[in-house]
């Protein structure tokens, strides 16, 4: 049901805009329109993608080349490179800063803040945000956020080098002399979590309750794109999930400053027992893990929503099974919260509650799979446009089959014994969210650029992009399987006879990972060139790649509350491709006569 | 900087300007002929065939980079758990190896044919229930099968009562940066008692200028034949029970051949059991023939089953030589064994024994 009464289609709403006097800070900087938010999200992303990329080309020279110096590397990071190879403090750093700006800052912030904010409002039907001002509040806390995270790569004893996982007692002592960026940079990760999860629940509140409230007429819920739906259930997950991360984080730091036990107990350290007494550092784990299961559907949700988009607009062809994907993407959700700790098999936790994760976490996979099933039949029998974006999606499916069938071995716990905390683990959780959710959010950049800047991004560079990733991280990955049990966050695998036998495999890795990077610098070229550059969209050409959705039916320059008049109105689902005698049956088009709704 | 760092970030530079300024002329000449819409009829032939051309040369090089390196993962279970948890793994591996081939096929397949042809329109066919059920159906029974196996194997690797009547080893791990502390019962067969408290580790280590990290109580008679020797020792086929705990940080006692895994906590004991199957010569034997480990090393010169080791690692990041903290692990014969643990003397005898009396002397 359309709550139509508050949100009008009436035209007095844009005497709105002539009140409104902008001036550059508050058209580009203090914005509170969705649309400049979202590119906010996604720049900021991009920034933060590139330095998490840069810090595995770091680690993996190391990796790949244990034994050699290279001066360059002093030049470049000083102390944290003395006589040309990376120190072990500083390379448990990068793997930590690594995994932490990639997860949070650009594959949540960078993925649902921007596509959240681009398409929610524009794809059912609304001026804008529930809430615009707490919507640019949310960008503002993650910039924060970012600030204080870049700012502890400049501390004296290091930035956080306790992994992004942030196990106690590890990083529950504040204490360097057991773990050297344990100081003042693990505070600052902290803190700069604690800002990044409130910027994610003031976007996650908005979302939720921008599409239960603000769906223009017409706009039911079950005639809404997948994407708005993936994007709904995303913000559910975080609303209900980082709150526990939050929380935990706060504990984390009371044991470090005020000498709580929450996480801690029996600790000896340099021949004396400590004073904290009680608590339990598995008790940590349960809440991180809390969070940290959803989050992967955080973040592979969006990238889903997507796909699902692009590959219905470039097959001109309905996603098949648009009530399975919702229930199948709900029942992900639900059942999402109750297999976190099949990240801890081996703590040493009851066999029985393990029994309890292996059976759930094993379940999940039926509705993924139902979901790569229907990606599948939408394909078949399409009619295929091979467009960038398209790729993409296409290169989606690729890699999350890839990375998913690699879930089931880790889901269940005989099988994850041996392979814990071993490369086996890294390979998979890259192919999913470091590869597949990338794929995702690239499909999501070249499909909706038109949307954002009014030009197109080049199509030359976006296949080669797309080449080089897919061969890339197929290059990278697939090898990394074969090192099932080499220990993971490991400085060098020459101490053990058993682990130096894949030392060879890790330079194969390292060029890859190399190659990978070089693909994206092409990407940025592209994208930064093509907001000025590109090949324009012009107002006879509104809806470039032929969709049914509502975001083309708003004009190429971008207007606060979107639309010049009337908000439009919905007759139809999202989906009414080659159907009736037309490729293109878009959701404003009211049923023809004698036509049914689908 | 060096001139070849200078002129490689040169090089580099002109290589992606070449890029750039090839896909602008691309751009530009296509903007030129057809104008500023683009209908992607050219590049989706390209693609596709591109695609084509990927899934066959993908599938191959996968094929080869299997066989290529398969050899080089851990070979047969050292352990008779570890057995099953391999079988597990194995046929985990062939349900999802038939999964991939046949959905990465159908992927690449239905990109290749159903590309663009303005001849052909897209078939609208939005649902069908009956192919739901049957991709709900399928995938559940092959999870539910999984889950089963799975789950039984998983109750059998901590039913410690199968250790009753059974006389294992039992001896105990303790991790610390950037070590493990290794303590084995003397003669009498029991590994002393510990208390963790300031009394017995912050006071006994003022009073007898003696570190005592793991708070045994050195009064007892069975921590004063307790033995701390540099590497493990087991026995062919007689069960252990390895006793973990850590001081410090978590860390998490890994032995990758025997499919041993168990995280060391502080402040929250652990245990593990299983039986080693083979000694090291004998499983250094069983290696003799097989691919990659039959070949010359190029760092030792030597065939790589003759360096072969059974070896602890630490699988829990535990801070700044995580990746250092190996000890070797020897399986034997009994009578191999109890001349060894002969050999080891108590640490009682060697070091605490004359540190107390100093003291208590007074």
């Amino acid at each position: 049901m359309s709550t139509d009464l508050t949100h009008d289609n009436h035209a007095h709403h844009d005497n709105h805009d002539h009140h409104h006097v902008e001036t550059w800070l508050t058209k580009y900087i203090f914005s509170q329109d969705h649309k400049m938010i979202a590119k906010q999200f996604l720049i900021t992303g991009i920034f933060w993608a590139f330095i998490g990329g840069l810090l595995s080309l770091f680690f993996r020279t190391q990796l790949a080349w244990p034994n050699e110096t290279f001066p360059f590397l002093e030049t470049l990071l000083g102390k944290w490179a003395e006589g040309g190879q990376i120190t072990q403090e500083f390379y448990y750093s990068l793997v930590t800063m690594h995994g932490t700006i990639l997860v949070f800052f650009v594959l949540t912030a960078g993925l649902s803040g921007t596509f959240s904010n681009l398409l929610i409002p524009l794809q059912i039907g609304a001026r804008d945000m529930a809430s615009p001002l707490m919507n640019m509040l949310s960008y503002w806390f993650f910039f924060a956020a970012g600030i204080v995270m870049f700012s502890s790569f400049f501390i004296q004893t290091g930035p956080a080098s306790g992994g992004w996982t942030a196990y106690p007692p590890l990083n529950g002592i504040r204490d360097i002399s057991i773990n050297l960026g344990s100081g003042l940079g693990f505070d600052l990760w902290i803190l700069s979590m604690a800002l990044f999860i409130v910027s994610s629940l003031l976007g996650g509140l908005n979302y939720v309750a921008t599409i239960i409230n603000l769906r223009t007429k017409g706009m039911t819920m079950m005639r809404m794109p997948l994407l708005m739906w993936a994007l709904l259930f995303t913000a559910i997950l975080g609303l209900l999930s980082f709150p526990a991360l939050l929380s935990s984080a706060v504990l984390l730091e009371f044991d470090r400053i005020l000498d709580t036990s929450f996480f801690l107990n029996n600790i000896v350290i340099g021949g004396d027992l400590l004073a904290y007494k009680g608590g339990s550092p598995i008790l940590f784990q349960h809440l991180f893990w809390f969070l940290g299961h959803p989050e992967v559907y955080i973040i592979i949700f969006p990238a889903m929503g997507i796909v699902s988009e692009v590959l219905s607009v470039h097959a001109k062809k309905p996603v098949f099974g648009y009530k399975a994907m919702i229930m199948s993407i709900g029942s992900i959700t639900v059942v999402g919260f109750f297999v976190w700790a099949h990240h801890m098999f081996v703590t040493g936790m009851n066999p029985n509650l393990g029994i309890v994760f292996i059976i759930f976490t094993l379940l999940i996979a039926i509705p993924s799979s139902i979901k790569v099933f229907n990606w599948l039949t939408t394909l078949w029998r399409g009619n295929l446009k091979l467009t960038p974006p398209m790729m993409f999606a296409i290169g989606f499916i690729s890699f999350f089959i890839f990375g998913g069938i690699t879930g089931l071995f880790l889901g269940n716990a005989p099988v994850d014994l041996p392979l814990h905390d071993t490369y086996f683990v890294v390979a998979h959780f890259h192919v999913v969210m470091g590869v597949s959710a990338f794929f995702g959010m690239w499909a999501g950049v070249y499909q909706w650029f038109p949307k954002m800047y009014g030009r197109f991004m080049n199509d030359t560079m976006a296949y080669i992009h797309f080449w080089g990733s897919l061969i890339g991280g197929y290059l990278v990955f697939v090898p990394m399987h074969f090192l099932t049990s080499v220990p993971r966050r490991y400085y060098s695998f020459e101490q053990f006879v058993t682990f130096d036998i894949f030392q060879d495999v890790n330079i194969v890795i390292t060029m890859g990972a190399f190659l990978v990077f070089a693909t994206q610098i092409v990407f940025l070229i592209n994208f930064f060139y093509s907001i000025f550059k590109g090949r324009k969209m012009t107002d006879d050409n509104l809806n470039p790649w032929g969709a049914n959705t509502l975001e083309w039916t708003t004009p190429v320059e971008r207007i606060h509350g979107n639309w010049p008049g009337d908000i439009p109105q919905v007759y139809r689902w999202p989906y009414d491709y080659s159907v009736n005698g037309n490729e293109v049956n878009p959701q404003n088009k009211p049923l023809e006569e004698g036509e049914a709704e689908h | 900087m060096t001139t070849t760092t200078l002129l490689s970030i040169f090089a580099l530079f002109l290589f992606f300007l070449v890029i750039f300024y090839v896909s602008k002329t691309i751009e530009l000449s296509a903007i030129a002929k057809n104008g500023l819409k683009k209908d992607y009829i050219k590049a989706t032939k390209v693609n596709a065939y591109m695609a084509m051309f990927f899934y066959i040369v993908g599938m191959f090089l996968l094929f080869l980079t299997t066989t290529s390196l398969a050899p080089r993962l851990l070979p047969e279970s050292a352990s008779v758990h570890g057995d099953k948890l391999d079988e597990m793994f194995d046929i985990t591996l062939y349900i999802t190896t038939a999964v991939f081939i046949l959905t990465q096929s159908l992927l690449f397949f239905f990109v290749y044919f159903y590309r663009y042809d303005k001849k052909r329109t897209s078939y609208f066919f939005p649902h069908s229930n009956k192919l739901e059920m049957v991709w709900t159906i399928v995938p559940a029974v092959v999870l539910v099968f999984l889950v089963f196996k799975g789950i039984g194997v998983w109750k059998d690797l901590f039913d410690f009562s199968k250790l009753e009547g059974k006389d294992p080893i039992v001896f105990e791990v303790t991790g610390k940066q950037f070590t493990w502390i290794v303590r084995y019962p003397g003669a009498d067969g029991k590994l002393g008692e510990r208390e963790i408290s300031e009394e017995n580790i912050n006071d006994f280590n003022a009073k007898y200028n003696l570190p005592n990290e793991l708070g045994i109580l050195w009064e007892n008679k069975e921590s004063q034949d307790d033995v701390y020797p540099n590497d493990i020792y087991l026995v062919k086929d007689r069960p252990v029970l390895v006793k973990l705990g850590a001081l410090d940080v978590i860390h998490s006692f890994y032995l990758p051949h025997f499919r041993v895994k168990m995280d060391c906590v502080p402040g929250l004991p652990t245990q593990f059991m299983f039986t080693p199957k083979y000694t090291t010569a004998e499983f250094k034997e069983r290696l003799k023939n097989k691919k990659f480990w039959r070949d010359i090393d190029p760092k030792t010169g030597e065939a790589r089953w003759k360096n072969f080791k059974y070896e602890l690692a630490c699988a829990e990041l535990c801070g700044k030589s995580h990746y250092g903290m190996q000890k070797n692990v020897v399986v034997v014969t009994q009578a191999e064994y109890d001349a060894w643990l002969k050999e080891q003397v108590p640490m009682y005898k060697t070091v605490v024994k004359d540190a107390m009396a100093k003291v208590d002397k007074k």
